[in-house]
């Protein structure tokens, strides 16, 4: 029993931290119709940028993962404002072409500058825990798991209480319209992707503190995102919470009772579960309800 | 009607002879001469520069550019009654055994017929095979997994230890050292072939010491979440948890046995510990683990292009200013077993330079290196290392010893 509480609840820290990583991925998908690609590259940014100012500075994680997230966030306005505005109204395979080569081009540039040595930001409270039974609880996945809800709640927050949220809504929803509304649609696609990078990279920062990281790390947050998206339904915060709960319980839960090697099997099955009986996903609505598109 | 359909003809042919124009102009190459090119000994390395295993294969690279500077120095390689200049070139396989093979097809399309192996088994395996079809000769730097032998390939030779006396050498180490004894004993390992082999050899090794194997757990290659199998046996209790893994799940399973409070008396590691990032990635709890390497600077032998293990890691350490480590020396005793036979063949001609190998039998700075007919280098024997005060230290075999084993090996 004590295995399944201690399986339950690592799989639920995980699932949380997840759902950080993929909220951004969603949302963007969600309300810009673009596949981010790069959405683990912009995690492993943010942990980079953590971990040179953890070495550097001795800046603990938890705050230096605010610089990443304003780092990212400008990085990631621009991005958008520059590049992927260009492609906004391109068939996907545009956007997918784009989001992969931007991928490339900075893992690449990560590897350039950091090469491609294993890092792990330590702290020095990071692996203690405290223990409820048999059940052990680190603090730092912990910290993690509450800082993603805080998070997530913080954006549902801000997407139906602030005029800057409620743009990005209505954008997503009908873009003619919310121009006719005078909604600037390009400044608001460009907070939307700087916002998603932000969280991305703040994701990243905790995440550094937790675990190990390289670039080549990235590829494996992206496929994640893709997954807890569209379990969660597209677009909605709630929905990637959920998803991202439900995909660290599965492979937490998948790991310790079935061979350790079929964990990715196990989590791509579920998905397909959830998908023949939800096609929405968890939360999400039907797509052509969603969002409307001049 | 007829004039466009005229027109797509003409450039479907077109089309077809510039191809045919280009394959025979780009690709051709002295077959004979088998890789000399004029006063170069052209070797080819297909590495993962990139992906998931660039941070091996740029230590390995490391391990070939050493050596290829040191035979270089000394008047290059002597080849019949000339000398010619060694000229190793690279190319990315970004990791993937797919990629590795046809670069090494791209190779024997060049005229490039002598090889030095990629990093990692999965890819020393594709590209064994890729050799053995073309009748290229590939000296193995890092393919360890004893399956690779087993094929009856006859031109691919491992300087390596194979992957069976990985875990092994740390059960004689622990057990020959440690006081007390541990008595029961749990492996994790990941699931790519050269893990599990090497836990086999391990479980043999644990069984004939009289140790108690409580588990036997494996998780994805490359995963940085070892939480299910750690919970798995944590309520076992094992004396010694023995990990056949490579550097993330290394790092991961000491981390999350931190998390998870999961204390056994030690671990043992296999690939992980000698590595810098582990030391770093972990820091202090780093200290005490124990690990198994292919070569120490403690290692006795000598040859005439790199002398002993010291001015080995001594020439390492000046060129690329870092502590030499043995993913580097295996490259570079790969590259050498590879000079010295084609020394001793006296031409790059494939067939000459798989029979000097096959006779070769020599000491090195990095141990004997004599092949068996499967291919692998069966005289030369591992080495157990300890991280003492973020130190890698030797502590096996004894005569090499730098220290003793510390035990237990946690709370360091």
């Amino acid at each position: 029993m004590s295995q399944f509480l201690q399986a339950t609840v690592y799989g639920l820290l995980e699932g949380g931290l997840l759902a950080l990583v993929a909220i951004g991925f969603s949302l963007v998908w969600g309300v810009m119709n673009i596949v981010n690609l790069a959405q683990g590259a912009f995690v492993i940014t943010g942990a980079y940028i953590a971990w040179k100012l953890n070495t550097e500075l001795g800046l603990d994680p938890y705050l230096g993962m605010f610089v990443a997230a304003a780092a990212l966030f400008v990085a990631g306005y621009v991005i958008q404002r520059l590049l992927i505005n260009q492609i906004v109204n391109a068939p996907i395979w545009m956007t997918l072409l784009l989001t992969f080569g931007l991928d490339l081009l900075i893992v690449q540039g990560l590897q350039l500058l950091f090469t491609a040595d294993f890092r792990a930001i330590n702290t020095s409270w990071g692996t203690d825990g405290f223990a409820i039974g048999d059940v052990r609880v680190p603090y730092g996945r912990l910290a993690g798991f509450i800082l993603a809800v805080a998070v997530t709640l913080a954006l549902v927050w801000f997407m139906s209480r602030t005029r800057s949220g409620l743009a990005i809504r209505t954008t997503g929803m009908d873009r003619a319209a919310a121009r006719l509304m005078g909604v600037n649609v390009r400044h608001t696609y460009a907070l939307t992707f700087g916002l998603a990078a932000a969280l991305a990279g703040m994701a990243g920062a905790i995440l550094g503190s937790i675990t190990t990281f390289s670039p080549s790390a990235a590829g494996g947050y992206t496929l994640q995102s893709f997954v807890i998206a569209v379990l969660g339904g597209l677009g909605n915060m709630w929905g990637a919470l959920a998803g991202g709960i439900l995909l660290g319980l599965v492979q937490a839960w998948g790991g310790q009772y079935l061979s350790g090697t079929l964990v990715n099997a196990i989590a791509f099955g579920v998905l397909v579960l959830v998908l023949i009986v939800r096609p929405a996903g968890l939360v999400g609505r039907p797509y052509y309800e969603a969002r409307a598109e001049a | 009607m007829l004039g466009s359909r005229l027109r797509l003809w003409s450039a479907v042919v077109l089309m077809l002879a510039v191809a045919v124009v280009t394959a025979a102009c780009g690709k051709g190459g002295d077959e004979e001469s088998g890789g000399i090119e004029g006063d170069k000994l052209q070797i080819g390395a297909a590495l993962s520069l990139t992906g998931s295993l660039a941070k091996e294969g740029a230590l390995t690279k490391q391990g070939y550019q050493l050596c290829q500077q040191k035979v270089n120095d000394r008047g290059g390689v002597k080849v019949g009654d000339k000398k010619v200049k060694l000229a190793i070139s690279y190319s990315d396989d970004k990791s993937e055994p797919d990629t590795a093979a046809r670069l090494i097809d791209n190779f024997n399309d060049d005229g490039v017929q002598l090889i030095l192996g990629p990093y990692g088994s999965p890819s020393t395996e594709a590209a064994a095979a890729a050799v053995e079809r073309n009748g290229q000769v590939m000296v193995d730097s890092s393919g360890a997994d004893d399956n690779i032998f087993t094929k009856g390939y006859k031109n691919t030779f491992a300087v390596l230890s194979p992957a069976s006396d990985y875990v092994a050498v740390m059960v004689d180490a622990i057990m020959g050292s440690a006081n007390p004894k541990p008595k029961t004993v749990a492996f994790l390992s990941a699931d790519d072939g050269f893990s599990q082999t090497a836990a086999k050899g391990g479980v043999e090794a644990a069984n004939k010491a009289g140790l108690d194997v409580i588990a036997e757990e494996s998780f994805p290659e490359h995963t940085t979440d070892v939480s299910a199998a750690l919970t798995k046996v944590r309520g076992d209790d094992p004396d010694l948890i023995l990990g056949s893994v490579h550097v993330e799940e290394g790092i991961a399973i000491v981390k999350q046995s931190g998390e998870l409070g999961v204390k056994p008396q030690g671990f043992g590691e296999t690939v992980a510990p000698p590595t810098p990032d582990f030391s770093e990635a972990l820091g202090d709890a780093a200290n005490g683990v124990v690990g198994s390497t292919q070569w120490t600077a403690q290692a006795t032998g000598q040859d005439e292009i790199f002398g002993t293990a010291q001015d080995y890691a001594r020439d390492f350490e000046q060129r690329f200013g870092a502590t030499a480590e043995y993913h580097s020396a295996e490259g570079a005793a790969a590259c050498l077993a590879l000079v010295l036979a084609v020394e001793e063949a006296g031409s790059a001609d494939p067939e000459k330079v798989r029979t000097a190998l096959t006779e070769l039998d020599t000491e090195s700075f990095f141990g004997p290196i004599k092949f068996d007919d499967t291919g692998k280098n069966v005289t030369k024997p591992m080495s157990a290392i300890q991280i003492q005060d973020g130190k890698v230290t030797t502590i096996y075999p004894k005569d090499q010893a730098q220290a003793e084993l510390q035990w237990p090996g946690t709370g360091g």
